[in-house]
């Protein structure tokens, strides 16, 4: 604490203006945080206010409640949607690892003859918006009979050109010398991508795994397309059953806050343990 | 231990229409120290890349004992390597990296630990053996890479370049550690560098390549003073040697070398090729201690004017680099350097007994029969 005291008194003028102005945008930023906060613990009248306010004055866990508690009626209670979600990302994450990081080796360290068309074919990818192959994909879903089955969740993800060219980049500055030394060494090529590729890439790894997570834990969209069993879909379906697509605009508002907030913390609990790691992918491999 | 034979090797990349590695032909004797020296891209970093068995072989063969290894892979051919870069695994502890090749090859757990601890005595690094490679300077990183070859008590060290990328100061100390280990374990080695004063100082045999062809392979100071062709008198030695343009020829059965300036005795150690009749273009080699200055002139008759254009010093003697009009001469003085001054002129000479005559065309030299 004192030396961040001393730092700031050794500012020249400029960089205490900068840096006023900096907290300022920084407070501004952070506002949409405040009130996904706030909001959760509204009570109903609360949510209605005009003009809206970013903090609670009367913070009550009643959202929480009927979230928690309503859809005993129903069917489906919340609790398994919430299951369904935490399966689904795990999954996808452990999946999207494995595959992003085999297919980043052999393309940044071992040479065959197709490799460039591969690349090539990965860039393609890349340029596709998820909407554009909505429809070919559920096309696969089905011919697969992967309708209401977890993996009708997870195998649409697992291909990420995104996830492959962050870690090829990253996997291009392991110096081959490396991999030639545990070579010589004695190592298989399965050891070589445990011992060294793995490790060395670790900081990549974290950052493909936050892109999946928010990517998986945020979609609707294998819920709505390919699962029918009500069992099977995930949480942010439900989300959005509960304004019924905003149609309803009163109902369900105290709980869909309470929901947004559980979808909320994860990604900030995990952005707050890895920043520093994404950041530094980031700065690697020249993607921002 | 063990020998290691090339039979006629040669490399050629699919991409490149020219081989790589032309006709490699060497036979290395058990405990020698081989160094490849040559400028970049000569072939000599393929050369030791095939023998570790990273690179295919074109053609050829490569034994090393008696065993026939091109197909060997590189894990069984009992080699241990050193890379420029030193390759330490960073996510594993210095003691971790010496022992992962023993532990691959499932050394008993007691073994590894004695064979480790050796090596990191020998090479004064047992301190360092909880660290992580990242914390280490340059010169332990080295010391590490080299450990890790040790432990492996392999038949052959291959090095790639070890001391590139240390400082001038550690790389001689290294070097000289260098000798000393080798004296010690009396390993074969195979040392690939572009220095050729690590080459002179290390190997006790120099392979000088270029274009991916020997040129030269001898022992350092008969490369020095017998070098093959003109290749080899420029790159070995430094400063280089040397090279001045002229021809031969004939007054009254002695011969000459001259050109505009220089007119010059030729010492009879070179009348049998002379006496083949052929006087053609030569070059002329003479190293820089070879050329004689002023009060060291012997017959005041035979020498000539020449104008100092720059002088190094470089401690206990000073290299002059002189100029006879279009002419570049570097002589070295060992008398203090205050002596001489730029843009002085003074009378050199040459000892026309230690110089070389290249064929000017072929590059080779003429004195070697």
């Amino acid at each position: 604490m004192m030396a961040i005291v001393k730092q700031i008194r050794r500012l020249t003028l400029f960089e205490t203006l900068l840096l006023l102005a900096l907290l300022l945008l920084a407070a501004f930023m952070s506002l949409p945080i405040v009130f996904i906060i706030n909001h959760a613990f509204k009570p109903f009248h609360e949510l209605f206010l005009f003009p809206p306010t970013f903090l609670v004055k009367d913070p009550t866990l009643t959202n929480f409640y009927e979230l928690f508690m309503r859809p005993v009626a129903r069917i489906v209670p919340f609790s398994r949607y919430l299951y369904n979600s935490i399966i689904v990302a795990a999954l996808s994450m452990v999946a999207v690892i494995l595959s992003s990081c085999m297919a980043a080796y052999v393309l940044s360290k071992l040479q065959f003859s197709l490799k460039k068309a591969v690349m090539a074919m990965i860039m393609l990818a890349l340029m596709f918006a998820p909407e554009t192959v909505a429809i070919p994909r559920y096309l696969i879903v089905g011919w697969l009979q992967l309708n209401n089955t977890y993996f009708g969740h997870i195998l649409p993800v697992i291909a990420s050109p995104v996830a492959v060219f962050l870690i090829k980049q990253f996997i291009d500055q392991i110096p081959a010398e490396l991999l030639e030394a545990a070579k010589m060494d004695g190592a298989s090529e399965l050891r070589i991508f445990i011992r060294i590729i793995i490790p060395l890439s670790m900081p990549a790894i974290a950052t493909i795994s936050i892109i999946t997570f928010q990517g998986v834990w945020g979609d609707a969209s294998a819920s709505t397309l390919f699962m029918q069993d009500e069992t099977m879909k995930t949480l942010p379906y439900y989300i959005t059953t509960l304004t019924s697509g905003m149609a309803n605009t009163v109902a369900g508002q105290g709980m869909a806050a309470a929901a947004g907030l559980l979808m909320f913390l994860p990604n900030l609990i995990i952005f707050l343990f890895a920043q520093r790691r994404i950041m530094e992918t980031m700065v690697h491999s020249g993607v921002k | 231990m063990a020998r290691v034979s090339f039979h006629h090797v040669y490399k050629q990349y699919r991409s490149e229409k020219k081989t790589s590695v032309t006709d490699f032909h060497l036979e290395i004797e058990d405990g020698e120290f081989v160094v490849l020296v040559g400028p970049s891209g000569c072939g000599k970093t393929t050369t030791l890349r095939m023998l570790s068995g990273l690179e295919d072989i074109t053609e050829g063969e490569i034994y090393i004992g008696d065993r026939y290894i091109n197909y060997v892979s590189p894990k069984d051919r009992d080699i241990a390597m050193v890379f420029q870069n030193y390759a330490l695994y960073p996510n594993l502890s210095v003691y971790e990296n010496m022992a992962l090749g023993l532990k691959l090859r499932k050394t008993a757990k007691h073994e590894i630990e004695l064979r480790v601890k050796k090596a990191a005595k020998i090479l004064e690094i047992s301190a360092l053996l909880d660290k992580k490679p990242n914390q280490l300077s340059g010169g332990q990183k080295q010391r590490v890479a080299l450990g890790r070859a040790i432990v492996r008590e392999p038949e052959v060290f291959l090095m790639d370049e070890p001391l590139s990328n240390l400082d001038a100061k550690l790389r001689t100390q290294t070097r000289s550690e260098l000798i000393r280990l080798h004296q010690e374990l009396q390993t074969t080695t195979v040392y690939v560098t572009h220095d050729q004063t690590e080459a002179m100082t290390m190997g006790s045999r120099i392979v000088v390549m270029k274009d991916g062809i020997i040129q030269q392979a001898a022992a350092p100071e008969f490369i020095y003073r017998q070098p093959a062709n003109l290749f080899v008198a420029s790159f070995i030695g430094s400063p280089a040697m040397n090279l001045i343009e002229g021809s031969i020829e004939e007054d009254g059965g002695t011969h000459y070398f001259s050109n505009r300036r220089l007119r010059l005795e030729i010492p009879p150690q070179y009348k049998p090729f002379l006496a083949s009749g052929k006087l053609r273009n030569v070059v002329m080699g003479i190293r820089p201690e070879h050329v004689l200055l002023e009060p060291t002139l012997e017959d005041p008759n035979d020498s000539y004017g020449a104008v100092i254009d720059v002088i190094e010093l470089m401690g206990s003697d000073s290299y002059l680099y002189l100029s006879m009009g279009d002419t570049r001469v570097i002589a070295r003085a060992i008398e203090p350097g205050s002596k001489f001054h730029v843009t002085d002129k003074i009378d050199i000479g040459f000892r026309m007994e230690m110089a070389h005559f290249f064929d000017a065309e072929s590059g080779g030299n003429l004195g070697i029969f």
